[in-house]
Parts: C-alpha cells; structure tokens; sequence
C-alpha cells in the first residue's frame, strides 16, 4: 500500500482518475446545461474522440467525417423500422454499418495522405449526403428525414431521458476507456509513428497500410457509434447528420481540446459544443468569430487548450523544481 | 444532345478558369486553398455591385470586379497564406477554410443571405452546326482556349512563369539559385485568384448568385485538380471539360446526381492513380 502510494505522484493520479474525472465533469454540468444538451454533448464528445483518433494519432485529417457519424445514424434507424425495434441491437447494427464503410471505402482513403486524404473524404461525405437526400429518398425521408421508434427493453427504457443520459455517459468512458488502452499499446505508438514519419515505419519493415486501415475502421465505428447514439436521444434523423458543410464542427473540436490528446478531445467537445449551442444565440456573426477563432487557434495555440494547461503546468513545475 | 454536350463544354470551360489557380497553389505549395472558392463566390458579388456604375455593361463590370479582386486576393495571401508555408497541411486547411467562413459571413452582412438571380448579359443566340445555342455559352468557351492559350505562353516564355514552372518540380533548387520564390508564388496566386473571380463573374448568369455558391465549386475544382494532376496544367484543362461533360451528361439524365457523379469519376480515378502528396 506505502509503495502503492508512493507511485502516485501528482501526473499518476490525473491518469488513474481520467475516468472518475469525465463522469464528475459531465455531472457538474448536468444541472447548469439540462439533461438533454448534456447528453448532446457527451455523444458529441465521442464522436471527436473518434476523430481524433484519425488527426490526432494518425495525422490524418479528414473532412467528411460527417459520413460515418451519419451512416451510423441513418442505419439505427433503418434497422429500427424495418428490422426489430430493439435499441441496443440497432446500436450493434449502427458498428457494423461502421466498421463495414470503413472496410470498404478504406483502401481508397488510406492511400491518400495531407490534402487528398481531407478531400476524398469530403467527396465521398458529398456522395453519401446525395444518397440519402436524393437517390434513396424513398426509404430515408429526403430533406425530412424520418423518426426512429425504439421499443422498450425490460431493464433500459430510453423514453427516459435520464436513462439515455446513463447510457450515453457509460458508452463515453467506454469509447475513452477502449481508445486510451489502443492509443497507449504499442499498436497506438506504431500509428503515432505514422503520424511523424511514415516511410521510416516502413523501413523498420511493418506494412504501414494495414495499420492505417485498421486505424481508419476504428474511428468510422465509433463516428457511427456517435450515430448512433444520437438517435436514441433525438429520435429523429436528418440529411444534416451527414452534412458535408458540417465537417468543420468535429475538425473545431478537436483543435480548441488539443489533438493527440483524448482528454483533450473531450475538453474540445465540450467547449465547442458550449459555443455553438450559446455562442449563436448571443452573438449575430458567430460564423465570422468562429472563423476568427479557429485563425487564432492556428497561428497562436496548436496545441489546443489542453495542451496550453498542460503546458502551463509542466512550465510551474519546472519554475518549482528550480 | 448538342446541346448537352455544348452545356458540359461551357461548365468545363468555367471550371477550368476556376481550377487552375487551385491547381497552382496546390502544385507550388501544397496547400489546399479553401478560400479559392469564397474568392469565387465574391466575384460574382463583386459583379452585382459593380453593374449600377457602368450602366448595366457586363464586360465593364466583369473588369471591375476581377480588378477588385486583386487586393483581397493579395491580403488573403498576405496575412494567412503566406504564413502557412511549410507549417503541416492540416493547419493550411484549416485556416484557409477560417477564411471562408470570415468571408462568406462578410458577404452575408453586406449583400444579404438570400439569393440573387442575374440575367443572360447577350441574350442572343447563335447556330452552330444546326443547333442554336447562347451566345454567352459559345463565348465562355472560347475565352477558356484564350486563357490557357496565354497561360501556356506566360508559362512557358516569360521569366516568371519559367520560375513557376521550375518551382513546381522542385522548389529548393529553384531558391538554391537565390530566387525568392515566396515573391513569385504570390503573383502566381494573385492571378490564380482572379481567375477564379472570373469564374465566379461568368458563372453567375447561368446560375443565382449566393453566399455559399463557391462550396460546391469548389469542391468540384479539386476533383477536376485531382484528376489532372497537382500543378499539371494541361492535365487540368483536359480534366476540366471531362469532368464538365460527364457533369452534363449526368444531369440530362438524372439532374440531382450532375455533382455526385464528378466525386465518382474522381474516386474511380484515385483508385487506379493515386496521388502522391
């Protein structure tokens, strides 16, 4: 217990506590934002922890990732009405809608690096958005969109909003708790590696492409997971969930938490969902500061907020230990 | 279908004035320029405003416009795509899309966020092979061969171009000559840009102008910039009227799916040609 103890300086207890913290974080902000803006916020979370996994990780920004988040939305309900009503089964159905886009459009994407990289997702989110809007407008609703009707499990009834709220929380830290144990395998460290130079990981003699793949498959299943998710809250699905236009959301998210960072990625989430949900309201050009926001973020704080704590953090400790 | 495919020659020809300064500031810096489809959108706003004071003469308040570009275009480059140089293309997608976002809220404050229509300059029509056709069309497309007509002599015979040229293939020999090549980037951008404003000025009278026409423009330039090749410049005109043509032909038949089939052609082409950048 004494060595145990002695173990946990000050950076190991925000390690081992990273899970208690984000449930207490969202608890805090339970009562100030109401129970369904904070749900919101929490799938929203998952979603840029999803995002983050592909750009901070991997170095690889996508911008359509509103595809996958949608494909997982659109598929829960689908499968809600034509299939069985059950919800969770919908939920599995959303990942492996997820996981199977990721498989099929992957060896397309993952070739691409930088620019080609952001833009082909972007091309295929444009394509995935005319699908549903257009060509299968029979099934989806078009521009309407179409509810989702769950039916009730004995034990999980998510008419309930604070049941939904549960579950959206506890399927978080499962996202982060899967996402931390995958970033901090030597899997995540070969993808961080990418991350800084492809061509020498190749060199060490590992085929780059599998690793890329698998990585871009993880992050479409847990954006579909995200989808998911918000359909149980919402219970109603639009062309906007898979909206091109609204990639710039997650790409926000994640640079104001910092990227590379899953903690960082939650704080993102946050913050930009307080803006976009308050922000809008208030101020009439909030597009303008947005856009002003995000220069100043690139020019001034690349390492996101996040990353400007902590690194106020080791500067103090480093001023003490002088 | 003459006139389907007069149709896709006259989108080719415009999304060929309007990628190739994507496709330059692509192939000289590798940088994704989202702004080039908000200096798009203010071309043709630019045009709007600019037709009460030359009387209503298009040609007049084509020059303005474009003319009017050349500063924006220059503080643009100045102050965000300048700083960008080197710095990990994630943060230059970003922040030229900031620029888009700053713009087209700009556009919305000062013209309104509701669309407006503008009507054909000519008017009259001409007969080409038994087929009549606008005037306007038939004029684009000779304007697009003028334009890389000139562009393949400025790049092939004049200094700055050849400098261009050379940067293109490889940028650190080009300086190791002591030739400032960020000087020579931005002219080619400023141009690049105009173009695009000239894009943005001929297009509006074929379709209504509004705050977030330059979207899917843009889009659609960087499939055409794709498939032709970064910096190729006659790839980039080949792959322009393609696209506009399969564009063209799509819409004949299924008019929702013109845009979506161009993101096909280019995924199809990807496959089997992918880019290295």
């Amino acid at each position: 217990m004494e060595t145990a103890r002695t173990d946990l300086t000050k950076r190991n207890i925000w390690r081992a506590l990273d899970i208690p913290i984000i449930i207490a974080g969202f608890l805090v902000i339970l009562p100030i934002l109401g129970i369904n803006r904070t749900t919101d916020f929490a799938i929203f979370c998952i979603f840029v922890l999803a995002f983050n996994i592909l750009y901070g990780f991997m170095g690889r920004l996508s911008f359509g990732h509103m595809l996958y988040l949608g494909t997982g939305a659109y598929t829960v309900t689908l499968f809600s009405e034509h299939v069985s009503g059950n919800p969770l089964l919908a939920i599995l159905a959303a990942l492996a809608a997820g996981a199977l886009i990721g498989v099929v459009l992957g060896p397309i994407i993952v070739r691409t690096t930088g620019a080609c990289f952001a833009l082909i997702n972007l091309a295929f989110c444009q394509v995935g958005h005319f699908l549903v809007l257009v060509a299968f407008s029979r099934y989806t609703g078009g521009e309407d969109g179409m509810s989702a009707y769950f039916s009730k499990l004995p034990f999980l009834d998510f008419g309930n909003k604070a049941v939904v709220f549960g579950f959206v929380l506890f399927c978080l830290v499962l996202a982060y708790f899967f996402l931390k144990k995958f970033t901090a395998s030597p899997y995540g460290v070969l993808i961080k590696s990418i991350k800084e130079n492809e061509t020498r990981v190749k060199f060490l003699g590992y085929n780059t492409f599998n690793y890329k793949w698998i990585t871009f498959i993880i992050s479409t299943t847990v954006s579909a997971f995200a989808g998911a998710l918000s359909i149980l809250n919402y219970g109603y699905v639009t062309p906007s969930f898979i909206d091109p236009s609204r990639a710039v959301e997650v790409i926000f998210a994640a640079l104001i938490g910092g990227s590379g960072s899953l903690y960082g990625s939650i704080i993102g989430g946050v913050v930009y969902m307080a803006i976009s949900n308050y922000l809008a309201s208030y101020i009439p050009r909030w597009e303008m500061f947005l856009g002003f926001a995000l220069l100043i973020v690139v020019f001034r704080f690349r390492t996101g907020v996040w990353g400007f704590i902590t690194g106020l953090f080791a500067r103090r400790r480093d001023a003490l230990a002088r | 279908m003459i006139n389907t495919i007069a149709y896709g020659l006259t989108i080719g020809a415009i999304l060929y004035i309007i990628s190739i300064g994507l496709s330059l500031t692509f192939g000289t810096m590798r940088i994704v320029n989202f702004a080039h489809g908000f200096v798009y959108t203010i071309g043709a706003y630019l045009l709007i405003s600019s037709l009460p004071f030359v009387r209503d003469n298009f040609f007049l308040g084509a020059v303005l416009a474009v003319a009017a570009v050349i500063p924006i275009s220059y503080v643009v480059e100045r102050f965000v795509i300048r700083k960008l140089y080197g710095v990990s293309i994630d943060y230059a997608i970003i922040a030229t899309y900031a620029v888009v976002l700053i713009g087209v809220d700009s556009i919305k404050w000062i013209w309104g966020a509701s669309p407006i229509p503008l009507s054909d300059p000519i008017g009259k029509d001409i007969s080409l092979f038994s087929v009549v056709l606008p005037m306007y069309r038939v004029l684009i497309i000779v304007l697009a061969l003028v334009i890389f007509g000139a562009l393949t002599v400025f790049f092939k015979k004049t200094i700055v171009g050849k400098i261009v040229t050379a940067s293109l293939e490889d940028k650190d020999a080009v300086k190791s000559l002591g030739i400032n090549v960020d000087k020579y980037f931005s002219i080619v951008f400023v141009i690049g840009s105009c173009l695009a404003a000239l894009g943005g000025v001929l297009y509006a009278p074929i379709t209504s102008v509004h705050p977030y026409m330059g979207m899917m423009v843009l889009l659609i330039s960087f499939a055409v910039v794709l498939v032709g090749g970064l910096g190729n410049i006659k790839g980039t005109f080949v792959s322009a009227f393609v696209l506009g043509l399969v564009m063209a032909i799509t819409g004949r038949y299924w008019g929702p799916a013109a845009e979506t089939m161009v993101f096909v052609v280019m995924g199809i082409v990807l496959i089997f040609k992918p880019v290295e950048v």
